[in-house]
């Protein structure tokens, strides 16, 4: 066991502040507002930083290459599970057969009707004085 | 290394020798994280899915995340992960005693963690916003009262606008919010118990450690803990910007 290899301490302080460095960077570039290139971004910074996690703390850059093959394997299951998800949820209803299918996004949970409107603590607020639509039968 | 008598008392009989041991373990530890990210994988797919289908609600409904308890977190669980590499590095260097105390400051982080994030629970559970059909927060963030007859052709021709007969109230409301909590939830909620697993083995790996079980010439479960300790670094790594970063 003693002829493991064994990481020098600067490699993992040094890597600790990437990993704190690129926290802050991709907080930052969140709040400047570049479309859909925020998500892209930051998803490429997470990748930066879950490398550097997988390669040095997890020591899979000394380690023999069976182990990574093995993490890689999972990643790419994950990216087949997406793909084969996503050509059914992204294409519903566009052979036109059975239009309702098309967007389920507009139709709205029924519960939403009973709630009433609440306040920022999450206390209900009585809006009655807020909203006159036509003389109505509301009391 | 041979089957003979001065073989180490951590020595398997069925492995050829100490180097093939540790080489399966950790083979059979890298099976066990690719169960783990497929496991998180179809959360993953659930988010992309959603996400894709609802995504001004996406991004409307993260504001109600604290972007700061979220920072907070991920520099704890960051630390807590470079504690973690070193208290490897201190056992392989035969440092006892600064390997516990790195040990227990990754225990101290974890805690951490869990209570910042169960402060964020508990907040949210005061103000209903729960996931699936417990939720009930209908405050200002969510929903906008319409009031301007012109506004509410608008949302009627866009089919945003909803009318509660009821109330007699008119409403444009992010659609279906629950939803994002309901991911949320089970996303961070599998996550945080993966943080409390990893403590107890932490725990664990304290008291073997000060028993003289684990040493500089078998440090095996601490290797194989430690790589747990930052897929649960790792998953965190990515949970973050999907949930409080969103564009």
């Amino acid at each position: 066991m003693s002829d493991h290899h064994i990481t020098p301490l600067r490699t993992y302080l040094v890597i600790a502040s990437c990993l704190f460095f690129l926290s802050g960077v991709t907080v930052w570039v969140s709040y400047i507002d570049l479309g859909s290139f925020n998500i892209v971004l930051a998803m490429f910074v997470a990748t930066v930083k879950a490398s550097l996690v997988a390669f040095f703390f997890m020591h899979l850059l000394w380690d023999d290459k069976k182990n990574l093959v093995l993490f890689l394997m999972s990643l790419m299951f994950f990216g087949i599970f997406v793909v084969i998800t996503m050509i059914d949820t992204e294409f519903r209803g566009a052979l036109g057969f059975n239009p309702e299918t098309k967007e389920p996004i507009t139709k709205r949970a029924p519960f939403y009707a009973q709630l009433p409107l609440t306040d920022t603590h999450g206390y209900p607020v009585d809006s009655h004085d807020d909203i006159h639509h036509g003389d109505d039968d509301h009391h | 290394m041979s089957h003979d008598n001065s073989s180490p008392s951590f020595f398997q009989h069925h492995f050829h020798d100490v180097e093939q041991q540790y080489e399966t373990s950790k083979f059979g530890m890298w099976a066990f994280i690719l169960t783990e990210v497929l496991t998180f994988a179809g959360l993953f797919v659930a988010y992309i899915v959603y996400r894709s289908w609802y995504p001004d609600m996406f991004v409307g409904v993260h504001k109600l995340l604290d972007v700061n308890k979220g920072l907070l977190n991920t520099v704890v669980l960051i630390t807590s992960s470079l504690t973690m590499a070193l208290a490897i590095w201190a056992i392989q260097k035969n440092l006892k005693k600064l390997s516990i105390f790195m040990l227990t400051a990754t225990f101290v982080f974890a805690l951490a963690f869990l209570g910042v994030k169960y402060q964020e629970y508990h907040h949210k559970y005061e103000v209903g916003q729960l996931p699936g059909k417990y939720y009930s927060y209908m405050g200002p963030e969510v929903v906008e009262v319409i009031k301007d007859q012109d506004k509410i052709d608008l949302y009627t021709r866009t089919k945003n606008v909803y009318f509660d007969a009821e109330t007699n109230r008119f409403y444009k409301t992010m659609n279906n919010p629950h939803i994002f909590f309901s991911i949320y939830f089970v996303m961070t909620g599998l996550h945080g118990l993966h943080v409390a697993i990893g403590m107890g083995l932490i725990a664990w790996l304290i008291y073997s450690t000060a028993r003289g079980k684990i040493h500089h010439k078998y440090y095996t479960p601490m290797e194989m803990i430690g790589i747990f300790w930052h897929l649960v670094d790792l998953i965190w790594i990515y949970l973050f910007p999907l949930f409080y970063l969103i564009g």
